[in-house]
C-alpha cells in the first residue's frame, strides 16, 4: 500500500511541490518575516491604553491647592505636564497644532473658592480628533477632578461604595493578550490564501497549467498536492506566532495544545481555500496578489481581531458570522487565554469545517473547468 | 520608391564593406557561467547597412552573444565595441527583439507604441511621422487600436519590432524573432527586414530557418560556442566545395537507405545524403561522377525516379554537412518500450483514433473554429497546419478535451464522452505549444515528475529518463535547472517528457518550433517510429518540408480546414506551374513581380524566388521584360516541382483573397 502511495501519481505530484518549494526563496522568506513582524508591530505599536498624553496648564491660582491639583493630573503618568504658561491663547494655539492633546486652566479664585466651601471651576479643552483618546481622557479627568474634590472636602472618610474589580483572564489588561491571537488569526489567513494563490496560479502564468491537466492526474490530486506541503509550512507558521507571542509578549496558553493544532489545521484549510478560489478567478500572479490582499483587508477588520466586534454597528456584527476569520480568532482566545474546549467552541469550529468544505469543493470544480 | 533605393544600396554595399569601419566589431568575446563556457573566443564585425546572420544548433551560445551585444550581460573576457562604445554606453542606439513577445498584451497597437515612445523621450511630431511609417510598412496600420493579446503571433513580432524602431536605433539585434511564426508572416517580416536594411539598418538576427538566413548579407555559422565560419552564402558554399544532386523519388525512405551506403567522400566524392521532405539532396564534389552512381544505386533497389538535377548547396546543406562533419548528430535511439506497442494489439485495426465531426467553437462572438471534420487512424501522423491564429490550437485543445467544444462531437480512443477521465488521459500524450516543462525543477526532477504522474511502473522509469538523456544529449547535465537550457533544448526533452509512457495518441502542438535542423530531423525519426508502432500522432508545424513526413495533412484558414489530403494530393491540387528564378537581387525582383502578379504567385525561397505561372511558355518573356525594366537580370529558371511550402503560401493567400475554391 504504501509502496503503491510512494510510486504513484500523488506522491509524483507532491514530490515536485516540494521541490519547487524548497527553490523558491522568496516563499520561506514570505513564510517567516511577514508573520514575525507583524506580530511584533501590532504587539508593540496598536496599544489603545492612554498614557503620557500631553497637558498644558495655565495656572492663575498659584496656589498650593492649584498645584496639588496639577499633581493630581500627572502623578500617576496619564498626562505629562508638557507646557506651564500664564497665557491662554498660547494653551488653544498648542491643543489647535496638535502640540498638547489636553489644556488645564485653573482660574485665579480657585483656591480661594475651595477654602470657603464654594464650587470652584475649571476649564479644560481636549483635542477631539482622536474620538478615542479624547473620550478615555474625558473619563480619566473626571475621576481625578472627583477624586481631588473628594480629597479637598473629607480627605478621611472613605467614599460609600468602592467597587472591588476583579478582571477574568487578563488580570493585568495587559492589551497585547488580546491583541497577539488576533493578530495570529491574521497572519495564517493573509500568508495562506497569498502562498496557496501563488503556487495554483503560476501554473497558469507559466502555461504548465494545460500540460498538467492533460495527465491522468485528477484536480483534486493536484490540489491535494499543492495543499499538502503548504499545509506543513502553515502549521510552522502558525508554531512560529505562538512562540513570538509566549517569549515576546509573555501571553499565556492555558488550554489544549492538542485541540489548538488540530483546529489551526482546520482553519489553514480556509485559508488555502480562499487562496486557491482566488487563484482559479484571477490569470496572473500580479492580479492574484493584489485581489487577495482586496479581500483580506475587509476580513481582517471584520475579524475583531484589532477592535472588538461588540462596538461595530448591527449590521457588521450579523455579516460578521460569515467571516472565518472571526471564528478562529475567537477559538484562539478561547484556547489561549481561557482554557475553554469544544463546548464552548463547538459553533465556531462548526463554521470554520462549513467554510473548509464549501471553499476547496467550489475551487476543484472552478480549477477543472478554468481553461476555458 | 524602395525599389530604386534598393537599386542603389545593394551593388555598392559589397564595396562599402572593405572600407567604411565596421558598426560592431568582437574580438575573443567569452563567457562563462560557473563552470560552463558559452561562448569561448569569438571574433566577427558587422558593417552599416549589413543583415548579418547568426545560426547555430541550440545552445551554440547565440542568445549569450545578443546578451553581450545589447548591453545587458557583461562578458567575461574580449572585446565588444558597439558603434565604438561598450555595449552598454551604445544602448540607446539598438533595438533589441528577444524571441518571447516583449509586449504589452493588454494595450492596443498605438499604445504600446506610444508607451516605448514616452520612455525614449521620442518627440510628438516625429512620434506621429515614425508611427504611420513603421505600421504601413508591416502592414498594421489599418488596426492601430487592437490589443496586442488579440494578434497572432506573426503580427505580434511585427509589432515588437516596430517598438523597437521607434527611437530610431542604428543597430537592430534580432534574437530568433521568427520562431513559431508562420511561413506567409516569416516571409512578410523579412521584406520588412529587407526594406530596412535598404535603408541604412544595421541588422544582427538569429534564426532556426535556415531558408530565410540565406537573406542575409553575410551568415556566422556558430557551434559549441565558437565561430567556424563566416561569409556571405556563397563563400560558404565555395568553401564547403561540394554541389547538390537533388534526388526526387516516389519513396524517400527507401531511396535514403539506398544512397546512405556510397557515403565515402575519397572514393565516390559524395560527401553526404540529406532528407528534406519529398527530396534527397546528395552533396557531391563531382557532380557528373556522383550522378551516375546515384542512378545506379536507386535504380538497383527498383525504385523510379522522378527526377534528378544539379545545383548549388543550400545554406541548409552547408549547415547540416558541417555539423555533421562534428560528429554532433544527435543519436536516435527508438523508445524503449515496456507495454505491447499499439500496433500489435487489437486496438489498432483500421479504428479511428481520433475522430471529428462538424467541430465548432466560439469565444464571444468570434468564431474560431467553423466546423471541422477529422478522422485519424492508429499509426498516422496527421499534420495540422495553418497561419499563426488559424485555430490550430484550439482544435487540439477541444480533441484532447481541454475545451469544451461549442459544436460537434469528438471521439478520442473509442470514447465519445467523458475525455476528462484518467484512463482515457494515460493513453494520450500531448506537449503543448510552449511552456511544458517547469523552469524551476532540474531535468531529471522533471522528467521523474511526468514519470511519477503517468504511472510509468518503477522498475522502468530509470531507463526512460535515460532514454531522454541520452537522445537529448543531456547526459550529465541533468542536474541543471531546466530554465537555464536553451529554447530548442526545452523542447527536445518536453517531447521526450511527453512520450515516456508510450501513448497509444499523441497530441504535439509545434513540437519542433526553435529547434535546430539536425534535432529535427532526430524529432522526426522518433515520431515516425512512434507511428509505425501504432501511435496516432496529430502534429502541428511551421517547418512545411518536414511536414511532408505526414501521412495525411490539413491546412486550416481562419477556422477552417480549406483542403485536406496527402502531402501529394494536395500538391497536385494546386493550380499553375511553378517556377524557380534566379536573379541578382532577389528581394527586388520579388517587390516588382508582387506588383505585377497576384500576391500569392511570388515568394522568397532563400536566395532564390518561386512564381507560380499559368502558362510558363507564353509568360517568362514578359516577366524577364518586367526584371529587366527594374535593372534586375534574370540569371536562370526551371520548373520545379510544387513543395508543401509553396502549396501553404499559396492556398493560404488565395484564402484570404477569397479565391481559395479554385484549389479545391
Amino acid at each position: 500500500m504504501l509502496r503503491r502511495l510512494f510510486a504513484g501519481r500523488f506522491w509524483a505530484l507532491v514530490r515536485k511541490e516540494l521541490q519547487q518549494i524548497f527553490r523558491n526563496k522568496q516563499l520561506i522568506v514570505l513564510l517567516i518575516f511577514p508573520p514575525t513582524i507583524q506580530l511584533l508591530i501590532y504587539g508593540f505599536a496598536l496599544n489603545p491604553d492612554v498614557h503620557h498624553l500631553k497637558l498644558g496648564v495655565v495656572d492663575y491660582a498659584q496656589t498650593a491647592v492649584s498645584r496639588s491639583l496639577v499633581a493630581a493630573f500627572t502623578e500617576n503618568q496619564i498626562f505629562d505636564a508638557q507646557t506651564v504658561t500664564f497665557d491662554e491663547k498660547i494653551l488653544t494655539q498648542q491643543v489647535e497644532t496638535g502640540k498638547l492633546a489636553a489644556g488645564l486652566v485653573i482660574p485665579p479664585d480657585f483656591s480661594r473658592a475651595i477654602a470657603n466651601g464654594d464650587s470652584a471651576t475649571v476649564q479644560v479643552f481636549i483635542d477631539g480628533v482622536d474620538a478615542n483618546t479624547a473620550g478615555i481622557a474625558n473619563g480619566y479627568i473626571n475621576q481625578i477632578v472627583q477624586q481631588f474634590s473628594r480629597q479637598q472636602l473629607q480627605p478621611d472618610i472613605p467614599p460609600l461604595v468602592s467597587p472591588q474589580v476583579i478582571f477574568f483572564y487578563n488580570p493585568g489588561l495587559t492589551s497585547s493578550w488580546f491583541f497577539v491571537p488576533g493578530v495570529m488569526g491574521l497572519v495564517v489567513t493573509l500568508i495562506g490564501s497569498v502562498v496557496s494563490s501563488i503556487t495554483v496560479v503560476k501554473e497558469k502564468d507559466t502555461g504548465t497549467l494545460e500540460q498538467l491537466l492533460m495527465t491522468p492526474a485528477a484536480a483534486w490530486e493536484i490540489l491535494l498536492a499543492k495543499v499538502v506541503p503548504l499545509f506543513v509550512l502553515l502549521m510552522g507558521d502558525v508554531l512560529l506566532a505562538l512562540t513570538i507571542g509566549r517569549v515576546i509578549f509573555s501571553v499565556p496558553f492555558r488550554g489544549s495544545f492538542l485541540l489548538f493544532m488540530t483546529l489551526s489545521g482546520l482553519y489553514i484549510f480556509v485559508g488555502i481555500g480562499v487562496g486557491i478560489l482566488l487563484a482559479t478567478l484571477c490569470q496572473s500572479q500580479q492580479q492574484v496578489v493584489l485581489t487577495t490582499f482586496f479581500i483580506n483587508l475587509p476580513m481582517v477588520q471584520l475579524s475583531g481581531a484589532i477592535a472588538p466586534i461588540e462596538t461595530m454597528p448591527k449590521f457588521f456584527q450579523y455579516l460578521s458570522i460569515v467571516n472565518p476569520l472571526r471564528h478562529y480568532i475567537a477559538i484562539i482566545r478561547g484556547i489561549l487565554l481561557k482554557d475553554v474546549g469544544l463546548e464552548a467552541l463547538w459553533f465556531n469550529v462548526l463554521a470554520l469545517a462549513c467554510f473548509a468544505i464549501v471553499l476547496l469543493t467550489i475551487s476543484i470544480k472552478r480549477f477543472r473547468s478554468q481553461l476555458s | 520608391m524602395t525599389t530604386d533605393s534598393m537599386m542603389n544600396l545593394s551593388p555598392a554595399r559589397t564595396d562599402a564593406i572593405a572600407t567604411v569601419p565596421p558598426l560592431i566589431q568582437v574580438h575573443n568575446l567569452q563567457k562563462r557561467y560557473g563552470n560552463l563556457v558559452a561562448v569561448q573566443g569569438i571574433d566577427f564585425a558587422v558593417y552599416p547597412g549589413e543583415v548579418f546572420g547568426l545560426i547555430g544548433p541550440d545552445g551554440a551560445g547565440k542568445t549569450t552573444t545578443f546578451h553581450i551585444l545589447a548591453g545587458i550581460m557583461e562578458a567575461s573576457g574580449g572585446q565588444v565595441d558597439v558603434l565604438g562604445k561598450q555595449p552598454r554606453h551604445a544602448r540607446l542606439d539598438i533595438g533589441y527583439l528577444t524571441q518571447q513577445f516583449s509586449l504589452y498584451l493588454d494595450l492596443s497597437i498605438d499604445e504600446n507604441l506610444r508607451y516605448v515612445a514616452g520612455l525614449r523621450r521620442v518627440p510628438q511630431a516625429d512620434f506621429q511621422v515614425r508611427r504611420d511609417k513603421y505600421l504601413k510598412l508591416m502592414n498594421l496600420d489599418q488596426i492601430g487600436n487592437r490589443l496586442a493579446g488579440q494578434l497572432s503571433g506573426g503580427m505580434k513580432q511585427k509589432l515588437a519590432l516596430c517598438c523597437a524602431l521607434m527611437p530610431q536605433p542604428q543597430i537592430l539585434l534580432l534574437d530568433e524573432p521568427t520562431t513559431g511564426v508562420d511561413p506567409v508572416s516569416r516571409r512578410e517580416f523579412w521584406d520588412v527586414l529587407a526594406t530596412l536594411a535598404s535603408e541604412g539598418m544595421t541588422i544582427v538576427v538569429a534564426t532556426p530557418y535556415l531558408d530565410e538566413a540565406e537573406r542575409c548579407h553575410r551568415i556566422a555559422l556558430m557551434y559549441e560556442g565558437q565561430i567556424h565560419e563566416v561569409g556571405t552564402l556563397a563563400q560558404l558554399r565555395s568553401h564547403l566545395g561540394l554541389q547538390r544532386l537533388e534526388v526526387r523519388t516516389p519513396d524517400i525512405p527507401a531511396t535514403e537507405a539506398a544512397l546512405l551506403p556510397l557515403i565515402q567522400t575519397e572514393t565516390t566524392g559524395i560527401a553526404d545524403v540529406q532528407t528534406f521532405g519529398d527530396r534527397l539532396d546528395v552533396l557531391v564534389a563531382n557532380p557528373a561522377s556522383a550522378e551516375t552512381q546515384v542512378r545506379q544505386a536507386i535504380a538497383q533497389q527498383a525504385i523510379s525516379l522522378t527526377s534528378l538535377q544539379t545545383t548549388a548547396a543550400t545554406l541548409e546543406n552547408v549547415f547540416v554537412a558541417r555539423l555533421r562533419q562534428q560528429g554532433s548528430d544527435p543519436p536516435f535511439i527508438p523508445l524503449p518500450r515496456s507495454k505491447t506497442p499499439p500496433a500489435l494489439t487489437a486496438v489498432s485495426d483500421s479504428r479511428i483514433a481520433i475522430g471529428a465531426e462538424n467541430l465548432d467553437k466560439t469565444f464571444g462572438n468570434f468564431r474560431a473554429v467553423k466546423g471541422v471534420n477529422l478522422a485519424i487512424h492508429y499509426g498516422e501522423i496527421y499534420g495540422l497546419l495553418g497561419a499563426n491564429g488559424a485555430g490550430k490550437t484550439t482544435t487540439i485543445k477541444m480533441l484532447c478535451g481541454l475545451l469544451p467544444a461549442s459544436q460537434g462531437s469528438i471521439a478520442l480512443a473509442g470514447q465519445r464522452h467523458d475525455l476528462r477521465n484518467p484512463k482515457l488521459r494515460q493513453r494520450i500524450g500531448y506537449m503543448s505549444q510552449k511552456f511544458t516543462l517547469y523552469d524551476d525543477l532540474t531535468v531529471v526532477e522533471n522528467l521523474e515528475f511526468y514519470c511519477g504522474v503517468y504511472e510509468v511502473p518503477s522498475r522502468d522509469r530509470r531507463q526512460k529518463i535515460d532514454w531522454v538523456l541520452e537522445t537529448c544529449g543531456l547526459i550529465g547535465q541533468e542536474q541543471m535547472l531546466t530554465g537555464r537550457l536553451p529554447g530548442g533544448w526545452k523542447q527536445r526533452v518536453a517531447f521526450g517528457a511527453s512520450v515516456m509512457h508510450e501513448p497509444e495518441i499523441l497530441f504535439l502542438d509545434e513540437p519542433t518550433s526553435g529547434v535546430d535542423p539536425l534535432a529535427r530531423r532526430q524529432f522526426w525519426r522518433l515520431i515516425n517510429d512512434l507511428a509505425r508502432q501504432g501511435t496516432a500522432v496529430l502534429v502541428t508545424t511551421h517547418y512545411l518540408e518536414e511536414a511532408e513526413q505526414c501521412n495525411r495533412m490539413g491546412f486550416m484558414v481562419a477556422g477552417e480546414v480549406v483542403i485536406q489530403g496527402s502531402p501529394s494530393e494536395i500538391k497536385a491540387a494546386q493550380p499553375g506551374q511553378l517556377l524557380e528564378l534566379r536573379v541578382d537581387r532577389n528581394q527586388v525582383a520579388s517587390d516588382v513581380l508582387k506588383t505585377h502578379f497576384d500576391r500569392w504567385r511570388v515568394a522568397i525561397f532563400g536566395d532564390r524566388l518561386h512564381l507560380v505561372l499559368d502558362q510558363p511558355e507564353m509568360e517568362i518573356p514578359q516577366v524577364t521584360a518586367i526584371l529587366a525594366d527594374a535593372n534586375i537580370h534574370l540569371k536562370s529558371w526551371r520548373p520545379v516541382p510544387f513543395s508543401l511550402e509553396d502549396a501553404f503560401i499559396s492556398v493560404v493567400q488565395r484564402t484570404e483573397s477569397g479565391t481559395a475554391h479554385l484549389a479545391v
